[in-house]
């Protein structure tokens, strides 16, 4: 390169403005499209009387939502989302924090441990479903065997048929499937503490829960910021694992708001109607997701930029 | 507590966490291979005592497995190859340049991934039924794009921060396009990173049900994940064929995660605790 061509070294190094919104666009549009358009027609259709999808409706105002809000069925999916998403945290939060703690141990195997660990996360939810249900099953599945064999009960349970067992199932189930995940990811978090902390904190003869209270959980702060956001969300919508273990049984005990928008739309045919009640969940998930944001969030410690 | 104690417990906590998540595969793989009358019996058996492949003679022979199987790939890839197209330059422009909203756009990214994936079946189903993509595979590769995309952009932060700016500055004096600085100089540095991402793609798309169920129609051109739930679904479940569908439909996902599960996790842990 000859030194007349400076000036475009200079232009290529410092990017002009318009290249990073070059790189972010595709995928700006693609998410338009797929989310921001969809999500404009889904308040569109829940002002309509559309029934099964491709049919015209008319026009008829807040119906639906009037419909929606005298619904019972509708405030006991509500209630019945709420005690998921509290049941999920609460159980999650325990196993991952404890398996977090187990896998900072040394021991053999310890690398190979913390890798496949998450195995549960990463096979399909069918497949998370096949398995519980056969584990869980009344005839012949291991578990009630041996509960029965170790005198726990007396026979066999029907995990699935109550119930407030199918949903406490459910939840066991669900839990099962995502603790590793945060578990890992809390796990990354720890390893960030510096160990001097703790050591400082002994020769100050800190217990063991003034170490966690003051050392721990300042240093998980915004690992669990972000856990606390987008686990609660994507944990409220959870459908798959409850919608192919119990459909929303039995007589709808385990209808969270997203099987009872899927049953609405898609066994009722009453798509205006679902599309109404996605609305309103939207609705509420963006309130949290803003109060959540305003009030959690960490102080920027370091002033980087991208934390959220 | 004594060193001795605080071994044993330890040990416990170990052996319980891994029975906890190993078991239930070693419990499906084993069924899978044993002949009806000892999977249901009422003593099961910890080790099988026979051994059969009839289960999964009926699931490839018997049933259309291999075509729900071929089709799970298909999307996979697919899904895999575009999410990692415009992830990998989302996450070049948010992470390597500067440009004023640049904040309010990363954020705009990863709210879009928290969003509920029932909100959007409904209009997506309009939406691409307008375009006629209702009942091929495309229509699940656009929508595991969406589901993958925003999450992998945010993995690839971590691998892109550790990259010095300065050799992407001392190649473009070189005189190299900024493509081909992408191209020759980061993408081969942040291989791991872009690896866990195509991983992630994948697992996404694999493991997908919801929206397989409702915008694929006929029979051929359905997944793993329905088609094993249709499994689910009959009258009288074949617990046999039934792990037999489980196993297979674990081994390609165990396979890839043998592969680079090691990069996956550190990308997955990367992003979020930078």
């Amino acid at each position: 390169m000859s030194a007349a061509t400076q000036p475009k070294r200079r232009h290529s190094i410092g990017a002009p403005r318009w290249l990073g919104y070059a790189f972010v666009l595709p995928l700006m549009l693609w998410l338009a499209a797929t989310i921001l358009v969809p999500l404009a027609q889904s308040v569109l259709l829940s002002f309509q009387n559309v029934r099964i999808i491709g049919t015209p409706g008319e026009f008829v105002g807040f119906a639906n939502y009037t419909r929606l809000f005298e619904s019972e069925r509708f405030w006991e999916a509500f209630g019945r989302s709420l005690i998921w998403v509290l049941g999920n945290a609460v159980l999650q939060t325990i196993l991952a924090f404890a398996t977090a703690l187990i896998l900072k141990q040394r021991f053999p195997g310890q690398k190979v441990a913390r890798i496949w660990i998450i195995l549960s996360w990463i096979v399909p939810t069918v497949v998370v479903v096949v398995i519980w249900r056969w584990l869980l099953s009344a005839s012949g599945g291991i578990v009630n065997y041996a509960l029965v064999a170790l005198g726990i009960t007396a026979e066999p349970i029907g995990f699935f048929s109550s119930g407030d067992s199918a949903f406490a199932s459910v939840i066991a189930i669900n839990s099962w499937r995502w603790f590793p995940f945060q578990a890992v990811i809390l796990l990354a978090a720890l390893q960030r503490i510096p160990a001097e902390l703790y050591e400082a904190a002994s020769v100050d003869g800190a217990s063991t829960t003034q170490k966690f209270l003051n050392i721990t959980l300042p240093g998980l702060q915004s690992v669990l910021f972000v856990m606390g956001l987008i686990g609660t969300l994507m944990s409220f919508n959870v459908f798959d694992v409850i919608w192919l273990l119990t459909a929303g049984g039995p007589s709808a005990a385990t209808t969270t708001l997203p099987v009872l928008i899927y049953d609405t739309g898609f066994r009722q045919f009453r798509l205006s109607q679902a599309a109404a009640i996605s609305v309103v969940t939207g609705v509420f998930l963006l309130v949290f997701a803003l109060v959540f944001m305003r009030f959690a969030a960490p102080p920027s410690d370091d002033g980087e930029e991208e934390r959220i | 507590m004594s060193l001795v104690m605080r071994r044993t417990l330890l040990g416990v906590a170990i052996a319980l966490l891994m029975f906890l998540v190993i078991a239930p595969f070693y419990w499906i793989f084993t069924s899978s291979i044993k002949l009806p009358p000892e999977i249901i019996a009422s003593t099961p058996t910890l080790f099988p005592r026979s051994f059969t492949t009839q289960h999964y003679d009926n699931l490839l022979g018997g049933s259309p497995f291999l075509s729900y199987m071929g089709n799970s790939l298909l999307v996979a890839l697919g899904t895999m190859i575009i999410t990692v197209i415009l992830s990998t330059l989302a996450a070049y422009g948010l992470y390597r340049l500067r440009f004023p909203g640049r904040r309010l756009l990363f954020r705009v990214i990863l709210i879009t991934y928290a969003f509920p994936g029932v909100l959007l079946l409904i209009p997506l189903y309009g939406l691409l039924s307008d375009i006629k993509l209702i009942d091929t595979l495309w229509a699940l590769i656009v929508v595991d794009i969406t589901l993958a995309a925003p999450f992998a952009t945010w993995m690839l932060q971590a691998f892109f921060r550790t990259i010095p700016m300065e050799l992407e500055e001392a190649a473009a004096l070189d005189g190299a396009t900024r493509l081909g600085v992408i191209v020759r100089i980061l993408l081969p540095l942040a291989a791991p990173g872009v690896a866990s991402i195509a991983i992630f793609a994948f697992i996404t798309s694999w493991t997908e049900y919801m929206f397989a169920s409702v915008l694929i129609i006929s029979d051929a051109n359905r997944t793993l994940p329905v088609g094993l739930a249709g499994i689910i679904g009959q009258y009288q479940i074949d617990w046999g064929l039934l792990m037999a569908g489980a196993t297979m439909t674990t081994l390609p996902v165990l396979l890839l995660f043998a592969l680079v599960g090691r990069s996956f996790v550190e990308g997955l842990t990367a992003g979020a605790v930078k």
